[in-house]
Formats: C-alpha cells, sequence, structure tokens
C-alpha cells in the first residue's frame, strides 16, 4: 500500500502543473466573463425598448395602438415626417432598432374588419440571440393588440355571448401521465423543464470522460517517450498498481477539474438560464413536477454519481490501453479520437432524439457503449425504469474489469513496450 | 564463485524477426561486463530481458538462483535499470524523483535517507537537486538517473548506453561512478558501442553482431587473440 501511495502522489504531481491550473483559473475567468456580458445583455434587452412609430392614420384607433405599445414598457418615439423612405432613414440614424407604420384609414377599417396591414421594421444591427429579441417582443404586443379589438368588435356585434366563447368555443385541459401519476400541465412545458433540469449531466460526464482520459493517455505515451515507463516498470511494484495508480490520478484530477469546468459552465449558462428552482417557482411548474415525481431525489442523484462513476472507470481503462498504443506524446493526442466519438454518439443522441424509439440495432449498438448508460440514467430514474438503471450500471462494471484485465495484461508482457500504432515509419529497436 | 546472473541459450523473437540467437554469457559478483555491437545488434533487447521488461521467447536467465520467467519479481527487488537516453519526471524535483525511487526499495525512512545520502553523492547535482528535472541539461539528467540507479546498491546494475550522448566531461564522470561502484561489490552489465570507454570500464566483454555473441573475455585476452591494439580492431577481425 505504501508503494502504491508513493506512486499515486508521483502520479497526481505529475499531472497538476502549472499550466493545467493557468489553464482553469483561465476557462472559469473566461466562463463567468461570458456569462455575466450575456446577462448584462439579456437584461438591456429585457429593458424598456425604444421603438419608432410613424402614424400615417392619427385617428383614435391608431393613437389607442401607440398607447398599448407604452403600456407594454415601449418608449416610443413619433416620426415627425410622415414620409416613409425618410422615416426609415430617421430610424437608421438612431438607436432604435424598431419602426412600426401605422398605414392611413387604419382606424377607418377596423369599423368594417377590412383591416389594414401595419408595417414593422427591424433593424438588424447584430446577429446575437437577444438582438431578435425585439421583433419577438413586438410580435406578443400586435397579438395582444388584436386580441383586444376582435373583443371590442364582438361585443358589439354579439353582446349576450361572451367573446371567449366565440373564439375558442372548444375549450381543453391538458393532464400529463407518468406512470401511475397524473397532473394537469403541459407536456411539452414539463419535458421542457426536466430537460432543463438534466441539461448538465452529458455536459459534466462528456467533460470528465474527455479530460481524464486525455490526461491517462497523454502520461502513459509521456512516460514511454520519455522511457521513464521502462524505469518503472522495473521497480519492485505490480504492474497491476502502477496501471490502477495511474488510472486513480487522472480520475481525480479529471474530476477536479471538470467540477471547476462546471463552475464556469454554471455562471455561463447562468447569464442564459438563471436558477433553475427559480424558474420552476415562477412558471408554478414545481407542484407539477412533485405530483409526477419528476425531480431527482437524494437517492437518485447517489444512483446517477454511481453510474458517472464507473463510466469514467470505463473511460479510463479504455484509456489505458489507448495510451500503451501511443508511440510519443504526438501520437496520444490523435488516440484519443476513437474515445471522443464513443462519448459523442450518446451524448448527441441524447440531445436529439430519443435512444427509446431507434431501431433495435442501433439500440444495441447505443447499449453497448458504456458511456450510454448515464446518459440515459437521469430519463430512467425519473420514469422509474430502475431494472434499466441497475442494468446499466452491471454492465459498465463488467465492461471495466475486462478492460482493467487486458489492460493489466498488456503491462504484464512485452506488449506494453512493443505494441503500437505507427503513424511513421517502422523502428525497431534492437 | 558463483556468477550473479547466468544467460544460457536465450532467444527473442519480434514476430519474424529474430533478434537473439541463443546467446549464453554470465557476470561475477563485481564485475563489469559489457556487450559491445553495432547498432541493432541485439544488446538493448539483451538487457531489457535480464531487466524483466521484454519476455525470453526461449533459453534460461538466472540471477542470484531465480529463475526469470517463474520470479521476476526477485529480479526487480535487486536489479536496478537505466535505459538509453532515458529521462526524469519532468514536474518533480530532483531530490523529490530520488525519494520516489527510493521509496520502492527502502525498508524504513532510516533507509530511504540512506539512499538519498548516497545518491546525493553520486549526483554531485548540489542544490539544483531542488529544481524541477525539467530545467535539467542532458548530462545532469544522466547523472541523476545513475544516482538512482546506483542508491540502492543493486545486486546488479544494468546500464544500457550510460554515455550515450553525453559531452567528454560528462561521460568521464559517468564512467568513473560506475568504476568506483563495481569495486565496492556492484555487478554491472552494460552496453555500448563505444568501444573505447567499454575497455576503459569493462572487466569481461562479448562481441555480439546480428543477434549472436561473436566471442567474450577480457579486452586483454580478446586484444592478443585478435592481435588487435583495441577493441575496435577486435571487433572488425572478429566479424571477417
Amino acid at each position: 500500500m505504501k508503494k502504491f501511495l508513493n506512486l499515486l502522489v508521483k502520479e497526481i504531481k505529475e499531472l497538476i502543473t502549472l499550466q493545467l491550473l493557468i489553464s482553469l483559473l483561465f476557462t472559469i475567468f473566461l466562463f463567468y466573463f461570458i456569462g455575466q456580458m450575456a446577462k448584462s445583455e439579456i437584461k438591456k434587452a429585457m429593458r424598456t425598448q425604444k421603438i419608432a412609430v410613424l402614424n400615417l392614420d392619427d385617428s383614435p384607433f391608431s393613437r389607442e395602438l401607440i398607447g398599448n405599445l407604452r403600456t407594454a414598457n415601449f418608449r416610443v418615439e413619433i416620426a415627425k415626417d410622415k414620409d416613409k423612405e425618410k422615416a426609415i432613414e430617421w430610424t437608421k440614424g438612431t438607436d432604435m432598432n424598431l419602426l412600426l407604420v401605422i398605414p392611413e384609414g387604419f382606424g377607418q377599417s377596423l369599423e368594417t374588419l377590412d383591416l389594414k396591414e401595419i408595417e414593422s421594421y427591424t433593424f438588424l444591427r447584430s446577429f446575437s440571440i437577444v438582438g431578435s429579441k425585439n421583433t419577438a417582443i413586438l410580435n406578443a404586443v400586435i397579438s395582444a393588440i388584436n386580441n383586444y379589438l376582435s373583443n371590442d368588435f364582438l361585443k358589439k356585434k354579439i353582446p349576450d355571448i361572451s367573446p371567449e366563447q366565440v373564439k375558442k368555443p372548444i375549450k381543453s385541459k391538458d393532464f400529463v401521465i407518468v406512470k401511475n401519476r397524473m397532473a394537469e400541465g403541459s407536456a411539452e412545458k414539463i419535458a421542457g423543464f426536466v430537460s432543463s433540469q438534466s441539461i448538465f449531466v452529458p455536459v459534466i460526464l462528456m467533460m470528465i470522460i474527455i479530460y481524464s482520459s486525455q490526461m491517462v493517455i497523454s502520461a502513459i505515451a509521456m512516460e514511454k517517450q520519455n522511457k521513464t515507463l521502462e524505469t518503472l516498470l522495473t521497480v519492485p511494484i505490480s504492474r497491476t498498481s502502477i496501471v490502477a495508480a495511474k488510472m486513480f490520478a487522472s480520475g481525480l484530477v479529471g474530476l477536479i477539474s471538470a467540477v471547476i469546468y462546471m463552475l464556469g459552465f454554471r455562471y455561463y449558462m447562468g447569464g442564459f438560464m438563471g436558477d433553475v428552482s427559480a424558474a420552476a417557482a415562477s412558471s408554478g411548474m414545481g407542484s407539477v413536477i412533485q405530483k409526477l415525481g419528476l425531480a431527482l431525489t437524494a437517492n437518485s442523484y447517489v444512483i446517477l454519481g454511481v453510474s458517472l462513476f464507473f463510466a469514467i472507470l470505463c473511460a479510463l481503462a479504455l484509456a489505458t490501453i489507448l495510451g500503451v498504443l501511443a508511440e510519443d506524446y504526438r501520437s496520444a493526442q490523435s488516440l484519443i479520437m476513437p474515445l471522443i466519438f464513443l462519448v459523442m454518439i450518446p451524448y448527441l443522441l441524447s440531445f436529439f432524439s430519443d435512444i427509446n424509439t431507434i431501431s433495435l440495432p442501433a439500440k444495441i449498438l447505443v447499449w453497448a457503449i458504456p458511456f450510454s448508460h448515464p446518459f440515459l440514467t437521469t430519463q430512467n430514474l425519473l420514469l422509474e425504469n430502475y431494472q434499466a438503471v441497475i442494468g446499466g450500471i452491471l454492465y459498465m462494471i463488467v465492461f471495466f474489469i475486462i478492460m482493467i484485465i487486458i489492460a493489466a495484461r498488456i503491462f504484464s508482457t512485452d506488449k506494453v513496450l512493443t505494441m503500437k500504432l505507427k503513424f511513421r515509419r517502422k523502428r525497431l529497436v534492437l | 564463485m558463483n556468477a550473479v546472473l547466468e544467460v544460457d541459450g536465450l532467444k527473442k523473437f519480434y514476430g519474424n524477426l529474430e533478434a537473439l540467437k541463443g546467446i549464453s554469457f554470465q557476470v561475477q559478483p563485481g564485475e563489469i561486463f559489457a556487450l559491445i555491437g553495432p547498432n541493432g545488434a541485439g544488446k538493448t533487447t539483451a538487457l531489457r530481458i535480464v531487466a524483466t521488461l521484454l519476455s525470453p521467447s526461449d533459453g534460461k536467465v538466472s540471477f542470484l538462483g531465480f529463475d526469470l520467467k517463474k520470479q521476476p519479481e526477485k529480479f526487480r527487488e535487486k536489479i536496478s535499470y537505466l535505459p538509453e537516453e532515458a529521462g526524469a519526471y519532468k514536474n518533480l524535483k530532483g531530490i523529490e524523483y530520488l525519494k520516489f525511487m527510493a521509496n520502492f526499495y527502502a525498508n524504513s525512512d532510516k533507509e530511504v535517507e540512506e539512499f538519498i545520502s548516497r545518491a546525493k553523492s553520486i549526483a554531485d547535482l548540489g542544490n539544483r537537486l531542488n529544481e524541477k528535472a525539467g530545467t535539467y541539461s542532458k548530462g545532469m539528467v544522466r547523472k541523476l538517473l545513475l544516482a538512482r540507479a546506483l542508491m540502492t546498491k543493486p545486486d546488479l546494475a544494468i546500464l544500457d548506453e550510460p554515455t550515450s550522448g553525453l559531452d567528454v566531461i560528462n561521460a568521464l564522470e559517468v564512467r568513473e561512478i560506475i568504476k568506483r561502484f563495481a569495486e565496492e561489490g556492484i555487478s554491472v552489465l552494460l552496453s555500448s558501442h563505444n568501444m573505447l570507454e567499454i575497455e576503459f570500464l569493462s572487466d569481461r566483454v562479448a562481441l555480439i553482431d546480428k543477434g549472436r555473441i561473436l566471442d567474450a573475455g577480457t579486452p586483454e585476452e580478446l586484444k592478443r587473440k585478435y592481435q588487435a591494439k583495441n577493441l575496435e580492431e577486435v571487433f572488425r577481425r572478429a566479424l571477417q
């Protein structure tokens, strides 16, 4: 044990370099900075917006519309020149991004319901998501005005019936059923909320796996390149301990790095999404989620953690074998690619598709990849598919044991020195 | 006197390539035994097998009575191996590297200190031992590694091209260190293609080419046998 700890401390010292610490600090700073920028941009977009209006109608109806815009938190600047082209030019010269043109006879057209079109001109000065927010808000305002005007019209024409009854003769009430639990709510909103809750899981997993694997592959490749591995293999310690120390140290440093990365990522995402619990509270989703049992419990998090842990171990065992194939540090960088693909397949599938609905051969392929299981764990836990969760964990344990046996065997034979993927001309040292 | 190391009919195949074609030699206690030959002769393969890095395809290697195939861990306890052009861990300080290696061999903290103290005197790197090995020159790294290899006073030190890539002064210092430790009783098995170095260092020499030992003996015996002025001439004539 003392010898193993000696080796482990060395491995950790070798991995935690000044470059690594600087890169981690820089990442946190970068994520934080971008997150804060995004936050301030969104705040800017949400506060009172200035819009230009060219009122060619000037009827009580058009004045009411402008009043509605002011109520909807828009600061309205009226174009003095009654020419559309000149109004567009005038708006272009200001910091306003929207020009609304109310046509002549707009008010009168409302009386006959022979409606004239309101034209809106958006000045696209950037391609950011926030940049297009003005149009969305404007559309919402126009929709509200439409609602108000149509209600007003219906009240006058059919005073005995509520406008809502005319506009929506069929009423609907949405219910969602999960297993044997039922709650009133929109399936789309609930699915959206649950996925926003677990969006971090695949990101964390992918980052930890890639980061730790890169470390273990590079560490073995560096040892081979510097021939320190040759020295290490001749000291009185078991080859399994050498493999285990490398994996353990890389896993530990990978985990710490991933946590730091995720902290940075949280700052970044916080800028866009805000706090999840706050979102749940504001949307009244919390009680529905609780009722449907779609909130992860403490036990669920433990199971998810176990699943993540075994996925990391599988990745490290695979990385150890790939590291042995590396001839030097440079070639090690290419060898991480197969592992990245294996992580990317379930990662992308979990975002863009439902693994349960794909064809059987594709499903078997996805299940055969050990990293698929933690991606599916959150969903399976929420849907109480415990057999699938336990099956996935058992599969990863078996996969890890097989890989570690292969890795230890490779380290116990000549292959640790002779097995390599050649990226250059073949050379054999005799 | 019983030999420390006995190699008998050692063969090694890399796929279809026969790198060693049944070589045999012995190393006596306190003896410096050298394998000399051109690049690709099989020197490194032979040393790597004795160092337990590679497994023999055929033949027998025994060390202090232990069989390599059956008890490689016994070899590892009592040998130390210095690979050709090896490096040290760049992020470890020289002193940390020595302590790290000493911990594998020592039975107590006192013994660790004893090993480190010996290594310090071999390496002669002074305060530079408190700096990271990544900042060392090639000569300094080689001296650090040699100190590591000899600090435990192994029964057999296996040194592959110990002065490879070193300047004249550093090479001389390294040779002196090896000679001094052999005099203290450490057996040394080394390889080199520098015939003059071997002549200065070795008690006995085996000439190896294309996986076969052409001849073996003390440098004087070989020079007499081949009527040569030095080992370079001996090797040339042995090849004819």
